[in-house]
């Protein structure tokens, strides 16, 4: 049997998707770190594709809407998930569990923890080396990524259909000298997959349908 | 010999033995114990007994037939019963016609006579013979034995008895079952939880003891608490012949600590006395029994699962129960909620659609990354506020202009695309569906799968 330290082995780092690695202090997801998505989106499991895609496993705690077939066309096997959609009232020991064995827990908070909760699951995504992925709001994490603008490609007034989204995902660190990193992605592209989005802004502008920009009022 | 073969087509499966269906005709099983305790399961969906003492008892074999189909249809399934000389004869009567058969005693042959060899089940024989113009079983029937053995071999002369309505074995039926369960009362109850664990191991001993004598091991293991105050609690837990007693204690732990976690209702109070201190009696059942073959399941999937993420994931079915810890399998169809499958975890899960099949009219790639387990209620309208509505022939009756999502504040539709109609299963009324499906872009950046279905408009998907 796989011992997870054989799995992942390194400096303490799970590996992301090349097109994250601009986004993430040290190239990766941090052993022991908390890192949030913004609200529960295809970038909330696409933090986790490159983990999973080297063999972590990862529970998804919350989520009972998962649409785990964009999951894995953006990379993550479903072969390494376990799904816990209703976690109920006791919650956190439930993410507790699951942090000690997972190299990754997703968790969508069913309500808002108290800074005591979350420097308790905070201690033990530490003490057993995991990443806890939030999608949501989590002061004191260490990495926040969230989905600045996006616009559809490929889909027009009654023709068409959805191909392709690109993103710009910021991403802001908790240092208070860190800078903010930004990159634009295709989140997803034409096949599931998520990679860099080079080129301009124009992107869409072929069909001349192109959906208005949106910028997402989203805090985290 | 009289052979009664009982066989639930809602619960066959195929020669493979599948865990879920051998699990799901087990209670039919005892069922038929109930009538007669030596069963032989042939596979799961068809067993058979010997006829001839239970249909003396019950006074007749169409009388031990109707009570039979009776019993297990009265258990939600369906049931065809076939009484003949022999395994064969009677196996091939439960399929002729929709109740089952009754072939009278010394007819076989001519009830086997108009069957094509194909039913014999011997591929090679099967393709060899109607090439020598031997297409029914009469036909094989009426070959002289020397031609048979010398032209065919063994099989030949295998395929001709069971032709000739002869039995090429008589009933393997299963040992009627010993009480391999291992139990405890406490009296008085004990205070902590420590001696109900130090107990468990020791009776897990004794299960795994008693199984090893029969040369049997267990799929699941079923723990049983009583409390003093009445209710049991049960639950079931993978077994699979690799837990030491030791680790058979350790999921009792966990089923006491979660006792008290998936208690609806009011919270318990640490140190109430009903938790753990009240247990009076505890029993350790083997669940599914099967020969130890010391064969290994991979828990989940394909991949290897290891030790510390299968202990964490059985830890938090402790606490939340065994379905709502699940794994997802990818399956076929055309909506999106119906591509994944969830399993939970420890069980095998086949998807009854596979995924592997070219599903015409699916969404196409990329996916949405939301998708809704039910689909929410939506109003989509057009420029002057109206419904937009599909007709017959997926005619539009106004370009799409806004969405509202359960009565939410209006989005303004920036593009969309569809009508993509969408008629599943209409030869079955309560799984039909007929649609039409959009994808529509609102001026908050998100993407919408959304679906008018009689009438009502619903989202099934976002894209975010």
């Amino acid at each position: 049997m796989r011992h997870r330290d054989d799995v992942l082995a390194g400096d303490g780092m799970l590996p992301v998707l090349p097109a994250l690695r601009d986004l993430l202090p040290g190239g990766g997801l941090q052993r022991g770190s908390v890192v949030t998505s913004g609200d529960f989106g295809l970038l909330s499991m696409v933090l986790v594709a490159g983990a999973v895609a080297n063999g972590a496993w990862c529970a998804v705690v919350g989520v009972p809407a998962v649409g785990m077939r964009a999951a894995a066309e953006a990379g993550v096997d479903p072969d390494r998930v376990l799904l816990v959609a209703e976690p109920g009232p006791r919650w956190p020991q439930v993410v507790a569990a699951l942090l000690d064995g997972f190299d990754v827990v997703l968790l969508r908070p069913p309500d808002q923890p108290s800074a005591q909760l979350r420097r308790k699951l905070e201690a033990a995504a530490r003490r057993y080396g995991s990443v806890l992925v939030v999608a949501g709001d989590w002061p004191g994490a260490h990495s926040r990524l969230l989905v600045a603008y996006a616009e559809w490609t490929g889909i027009g007034a009654g023709h068409g259909r959805l191909r392709a989204r690109r993103a710009q995902v910021v991403a802001t660190g908790r240092g208070a000298g860190e800078q903010a990193r930004s990159a634009w992605l295709w989140l997803p592209g034409t096949d599931g997959a998520v990679t860099a989005a080079v080129g301009g802004l124009a992107a869409s502008a072929a069909d001349g349908h192109g959906p208005d920009l949106a910028r997402l009022a989203s805090s985290g | 010999m009289r052979v009664l073969v009982l066989r639930c087509p809602d619960l066959l499966a195929d020669e493979e033995p599948g865990e879920g269906s051998a699990q799901a005709f087990e209670p039919v099983v005892a069922l038929v114990e109930g009538f007669c305790p030596h069963v032989e399961v042939l596979r799961p969906g068809v067993c058979a007994i010997p006829a001839r003492g239970p249909a003396r008892y019950f006074g007749g074999e169409a009388e031990l037939a109707s009570r039979l189909s009776a019993a297990v249809s009265r258990a939600g399934h369906g049931c065809q019963v076939g009484v003949a000389d022999g395994l064969f004869a009677a196996g091939l009567a439960a399929r002729a016609g929709p109740g089952g058969l009754m072939v009278p005693p010394g007819k076989a042959p001519e009830f086997l006579a108009r069957f094509p060899v194909g039913v014999l089940g011997m591929p090679e024989l099967c393709e060899l013979l109607p090439r020598l113009g031997i297409e029914t079983l009469g036909q094989l029937a009426g070959l002289p034995p020397a031609e048979a053995v010398s032209r065919f071999g063994p099989p030949g002369e295998l395929a001709r008895r069971l032709a000739r309505g002869l039995d090429p074995r008589p009933l393997i039926p299963r040992p009627p079952r010993a009480d391999l369960s291992a139990a405890l009362e406490f009296d008085p109850t004990p205070a902590q939880s420590e001696p109900v664990l130090f107990a468990a191991k020791a009776l897990a001993d004794q299960m795994h003891d008693r199984l090893a004598a029969g040369g049997l091991g267990c799929v699941r293991v079923r723990v049983e608490v009583r409390y003093s105050d009445g209710t049991q609690v049960s639950r079931l837990w993978r077994h699979d012949g690799l837990l030491s007693a030791l680790a058979v204690a350790e999921r009792v732990r966990w089923q006491l600590d979660g006792r008290s976690a998936s208690r609806p209702g009011a919270p318990v109070p640490l140190g109430d006395d009903r938790e753990p201190g009240g247990i009076t009696l505890l029993r350790l059942v083997p669940d599914q029994l099967v020969r130890a073959t010391g064969r290994q399941l991979a828990l989940w999937g394909d991949a290897v699962v290891s030790d510390r993420v299968a202990r964490a994931a059985i830890r938090v079915q402790a606490m939340l129960g065994h379905e709502r810890v699940t794994r997802p399998v990818p399956a076929g169809g055309r909506r999106p909620v119906e591509q994944v499958l969830l399993v939970p975890f420890g069980d095998a899960g086949v998807p009854q659609r596979p995924a592997d099949r070219p599903w015409p009219g699916q969404i196409p790639v990329p996916s949405p990354a939301t998708v809704y387990p039910a689909p929410r209620s939506a109003s989509v309208t057009d420029s002057v506020g109206a419904v937009v509505s599909v007709g017959g022939r997926a005619g539009l009756s106004a370009a799409p202009a806004q969405l509202s999502v359960e009565g939410d504040r209006p989005r303004l539709v920036t593009a969309w695309a569809g009508p993509w109609p969408v008629t599943e299963r209409w030869w079955d009324p309560p799984q039909a569906c007929r649609q039409a499906r959009f994808q529509l872009v609102t001026d908050d950046g998100h993407a919408w799968l959304a679906a008018l279905q009689d009438g009502h408009w619903q989202i099934e998907a976002r894209y975010d």
